[in-house]
């Protein structure tokens, strides 16, 4: 009798799969894991189709308008139905990646932590092996590298159909390198976004110990540390300016342009456009731009990925400091 | 001295900065090895001590050692059933006893957490959302069992129970706990579940210690004494007295001889408790030998 036991015992060490935590957190949050598996699947595949026969429609509709063979005619202006199906396609795609910060804020402020504040399905982790700390780590860290990892694919798809497709997008006229969702899908702020929901979404959830509470107050901080960052962003970087007689052109992220002084000094435009009097009267010599070129994409990128982070960092911080301060703690 | 199980020092909660306090100044000693009984009215504090006890949460005032160690540094050695028997409505019962497996490493009995839940004769495969009050008392419990705890804090653990399902509960529990020499602290209010299986008492009222000790001492230092209602009563400690007629009813805690015409029994656990309940303003009555001095 005892041998049997130990040898079940012995054979049940060794079954393959996760184990302690890291099981218990996927099996608890299973279903989230295979509606994120779903979403990375529907994501994957519009940018590969995007990537393969998107793009290719969408050349061959716009060769067989003749469009690339210097007789330009109005229909080249605008894209044909396979044109818009690539856009939608491309559309949707960075719609999808925009979307999952505030999916995974929402997500771990209701089910992650506030539901299981509420419910009391925390108190019984906590009453196991597992200290409070252990059990939110693994509830941060599981999360967290399936987000990563997701993230890392879609934007490594997005960058590729991106790249590969420049001289399309111009000629249908598709959104430019600094627009959303395309400037975060392209590069690691998007991963770093989805980090924060999580983060703040943990941190809701722990404030306000309830599922529906934690949800709105998650996407609500979210959205509002977004829109604070988002306008911190030309700001990242010093800019470039262009000065001249006229406006110059209209190129890359402006931040700023208006009007100059013979002294030089920056002036809002007075809007005379050719009025030599009116010109003359506000000293007005010429025009300035301040704007950020292509090049800077990653110098400001990275930037912004760093504030991010270290937001997520500061709400990760306060969410432990939260939890040992509630619960009992060894000494 | 035998073992401690729990100890407390000027044990204090408070919800809240201007809430009442949940535990005030709570001091007790629970020894090691028996079942003691956590009594009182609802909102006396039970559940608040109980998840004191769990670490679940910390207090604002004093001190509690659990198994001569601070609560969370005793997590692995203790289970815990809370008063709504939380569990994953998601999991089945069998996904639910791995999970106690996995994050109790190195602890877990799986013939303990199985056996328990085959005695209430559940699907394995079942999920919990399925079940009825009783069945994820006896789930709950069997997460608990399994981890082969030394202390096991069960707070009103038979109160969604049938009286059926809450005799067989009660004998696995008490079995299971004679076995192993588990400590098994319990709160309850439904004070006739505990007769016959507790040997030590604890009563809370308004989050203070009203009786604490060995429950045959408690009910030694009582009588339930009828005489004529003109009788006196002195020198004794009057818990309770109830005149009905020309008679008497009375618990005392007797301070020397008493008149040979009285009737006097010793209190059932019943009668101890409900007589403390109804007479709020009775003295406290402590005889578990705290040192006050070495907590």
């Amino acid at each position: 009798m005892t041998a049997v036991t130990l040898e079940t015992t012995a054979a049940a060490d060794r079954r393959r799969g996760p184990r302690g935590l890291l099981w218990a957190t996927l099996r608890v949050h299973r279903s989230a894991l295979w509606f994120w598996v779903m979403l990375m699947a529907v994501g994957a595949g519009v940018l590969l189709w995007a990537y393969g026969p998107g793009a290719d429609a969408a050349w061959a509709e716009y060769r067989s308008r003749g469009c690339l063979d210097g007789r330009p005619s109005l229909g080249c202006d605008m894209g044909g139905p396979a044109a818009e199906r690539y856009q939608s396609a491309t559309a949707l795609a960075g719609g999808l990646i925009g979307l999952v910060p505030f999916l995974a804020a929402a997500w771990a402020g209701a089910a992650l932590v506030g539901r299981e504040l509420e419910s009391g399905t925390a108190r019984l982790a906590w009453t196991q092996s597992v200290s409070p700390a252990r059990w939110l780590a693994a509830k941060l860290a599981v999360p967290a590298a399936l987000l990563v990892a997701g993230m890392a694919v879609l934007t490594l798809l997005h960058r590729l159909v991106w790249t590969s497709d420049s001289s399309l997008r111009t000629t249908i006229g598709a959104a430019d390198w600094h627009q959303s969702p395309a400037y975060e899908a392209n590069g690691t702020l998007a991963t770093a976004y989805a980090l924060l929901g999580l983060a703040v979404g943990a941190l809701a959830g722990l404030l306000a110990r309830r599922a529906l509470p934690a949800l709105g107050t998650a996407v609500l901080a979210l959205g509002a540390l977004m829109i604070v960052v988002g306008d911190l962003r030309p700001h990242l970087w010093p800019v470039r300016t262009l000065t001249g007689d006229e406006y110059p052109e209209w190129t890359g992220m402006v931040v700023d342009d208006g009007a100059l002084t013979s002294t030089g000094a920056r002036v809002s435009d007075p809007i005379c456009v050719d009025d030599a009097r009116c010109l003359a009267e506000h000293d007005i010599v010429g025009y300035y731009r301040d704007f950020h070129p292509a090049s800077h994409f990653w110098p400001l990128q990275l930037v912004e990925t760093g504030i991010v982070l270290a937001l997520a960092a500061l709400a990760v911080l306060v969410s432990f400091r939260l939890l040992n301060r509630r619960t009992a703690r060894a000494v | 001295m035998t073992e401690t199980a729990i100890e407390a020092a000027g044990l204090g909660m408070r919800f809240g900065r201007r809430g009442k306090p949940a535990l005030d100044g709570c001091a007790f000693r629970i020894p090691a090895g028996g079942v003691c009984a956590v009594v009182g009215p609802n909102g006396a504090g039970k559940s608040t001590l109980l998840s004191l006890a769990a670490g679940l949460t910390r207090p604002t005032a004093g001190a509690l050692t659990v198994l001569g160690r601070s609560p969370a540094e005793v997590r692995a050695r203790v289970g815990y059933v809370a008063q709504d028997k939380p569990l994953y409505p998601q999991l089945t019962v069998a996904e639910t006893l791995r999970w106690g497996r996995e994050l109790n490493p190195g602890r877990w009995d799986d013939k303990v957490a199985e056996r328990t839940v085959a005695e209430g004769d559940l699907d394995p495969e079942g999920k919990i959302r399925t079940l009825s009050g009783g069945q994820r008392t006896r789930v709950a419990l069997a997460l608990a069992l399994g981890k082969r705890p030394e202390l096991l804090l069960l707070d009103e653990p038979m109160a969604d129970l049938d009286p059926l399902a809450r005799h067989q509960l009660t004998g696995t529990l008490m079995a299971d706990a004679a076995e192993h020499g588990t400590t098994v602290v319990m709160s309850s209010h439904v004070v006739a579940e505990l007769e016959g299986s507790c040997d030590h008492l604890l009563l809370l009222g308004a989050g203070r210690v009203r009786l604490a000790g060995p429950l045959d001492d408690l009910l030694a230092a009582h009588r339930l004494v009828t005489g004529r209602a003109d009788a006196s009563l002195d020198p004794h400690t009057v818990v309770e007295a109830r005149t009905t007629g020309r008679g008497l009813t009375a618990l005392i805690r007797p301070e020397g001889p008493r008149d040979p015409a009285w009737q006097e029994t010793v209190p059932t656990l019943e009668e101890l408790v409900l007589a403390h309940l109804r007479a709020p303003q009775a003295p406290v009555l402590r005889l578990d030998d705290v040192q006050e001095a070495a907590v």
